[in-house]
Parts: C-alpha cells; sequence; structure tokens
C-alpha cells in the first residue's frame, strides 16, 4: 500500500482524471473529496461490503418450491407494472 | 422486421425463454459479481410473484427479485446524478426498480436498501447504494 501525508486542501492523483483530496481533517474522522470520470464508481468501502455479502447470500439461496415461499409473502398489488 | 431469436435461459427455478431484448447491462456487474456484465430479466407464470434476474456472463448469477412497490407502496429512494447519467437518464422517465430477494428456510427478505435500477430504454442497470438511505437490506416479508 502507498502510504502518504496529506495537509488540507492537499490531495493525489490516481491514474488518468481521479483527485481524492482532503477537505478537513478532525480528531477521528477526515473529509475527503473524490473527483472521478463518470464511469468510474466511487462507493465507501463498509458500505459496498455490505451489499456484496448480501447478494453473495441471494444468489447462493437453493430453492425448492417457489410457489410454496409465494404463498407466505406478504405483498401489495401491483399498480402499473413498467413496460 | 424479424423477429430476434430468442434464448433458452437455464436458471434453478427452471428452464426460460427469453427475448434477446430483455438483456441488461450492468457495466460494473453487480457487487460480489463484478465480472458478469449481462443478465436477463426473466418473468414467467412458474416465477410469479419474482422476476428472476439471470447472470449470462462469469459465474452466471441468478437473483429473485421482487418490485419494491410491492413490498413497501410508495417506496421511493434518490438517484444521485452520477448514477443518473450512468443508465442515461435524461427527464422524467420510468425506471425499473428491483430489490434482490433473499429466502432460506425460515424466512424471506427483501434488500430494499441497495435496490437495482434498470432504465428501460437503454437497457441500462446498476444497483444503488445509498450510505443514509433508511430502508432496510433484510426487509422481512413473511406473514405474520
Amino acid at each position: 500500500m502507498l502510504v502518504f501525508t496529506r495537509r488540507r486542501d492537499e490531495a493525489i492523483v490516481i491514474g488518468d482524471g481521479i483527485e481524492v483530496r482532503v477537505l478537513r481533517t478532525g480528531k477521528d474522522a477526515v473529509r475527503i473529496g473524490v473527483t472521478a470520470p463518470h464511469d468510474v464508481p466511487v462507493h465507501r468501502r463498509e458500505i459496498y461490503d455490505a451489499v456484496r455479502a448480501a447478494n453473495q447470500s441471494a444468489a447462493a439461496v437453493p430453492v425448492a418450491s417457489l410457489a410454496e415461499v409465494a404463498a407466505r409473502l406478504r405483498l401489495h398489488p401491483q399498480l402499473e407494472p413498467v413496460e | 422486421m424479424t423477429p430476434s431469436a430468442t434464448l433458452e435461459i437455464v436458471t434453478r427455478f427452471g428452464t426460460f425463454t427469453v427475448d434477446p431484448d430483455d438483456i441488461v447491462t450492468f457495466a460494473h456487474g453487480l457487487p460480489g459479481f463484478e465480472r458478469c456484465r449481462r443478465f436477463v430479466l426473466v418473468s414467467a407464470p412458474a416465477l410469479e410473484p419474482f422476476t428472476c434476474l439471470h447472470g449470462i456472463d462469469a459465474s452466471e448469477p441468478s437473483f429473485l427479485t421482487l418490485d419494491p412497490q410491492r413490498v413497501v407502496p410508495g417506496f421511493h429512494t434518490p438517484l444521485a446524478d452520477a448514477d443518473r447519467r450512468r443508465l442515461g437518464v435524461e427527464r422524467e422517465e420510468a425506471l425499473l426498480w428491483l430489490a434482490v430477494v433473499h429466502i432460506d428456510d425460515a424466512t424471506a427478505r427483501v434488500n430494499l436498501k441497495a435496490p437495482i435500477v434498470i432504465n428501460p430504454r437503454h437497457m441500462a442497470g446498476l444497483q444503488v447504494m445509498n450510505a443514509d438511505t433508511t430502508y432496510a437490506a433484510d426487509h422481512p416479508l413473511d406473514r405474520d
């Protein structure tokens, strides 16, 4: 891992067009600004990891009988199906 | 115009015939399945009330999903400008929202915190990741 010391308003540049800038520092937290091209998604690590774990768990579920599962669900009627 | 050839999709919920027009591209895959970029939306009576989102690349992940409106009427989650640009949303157009369902022996739950959104005009999709939504990632679906 590359490690840098940065002060407030200082930045690092990653590759072509990604900038990570320190906006504010505090005792336990740092406020960071990320500038990236539109096609580069930027996420908080812990949120991405939580969604990844949930997806992997959902994709791994073996399902015996969908009709049996569907019968026990509490669902509201479909209003306007999207074409 | 000649009708496009249909595809036969084998899922763990059965084998279904789908139209190539029902293929959705996720430019970055889905978290956990980043290398699967193309998914097909499978709707069939045998799957009701679910829609199956079935990956046709890489590890071919397969999800059951539900319209979040059927779980929580009035469901709404904001779409960030960056996500709108990624999906090519130009105006107030109808988007397709899907929530990933998780089923085990005892419970069925749905992820309302990170819904999947698709722009049907471009058949482009992504999974929304909100830091500050009040919806739960494990919203219970079972009757009491």
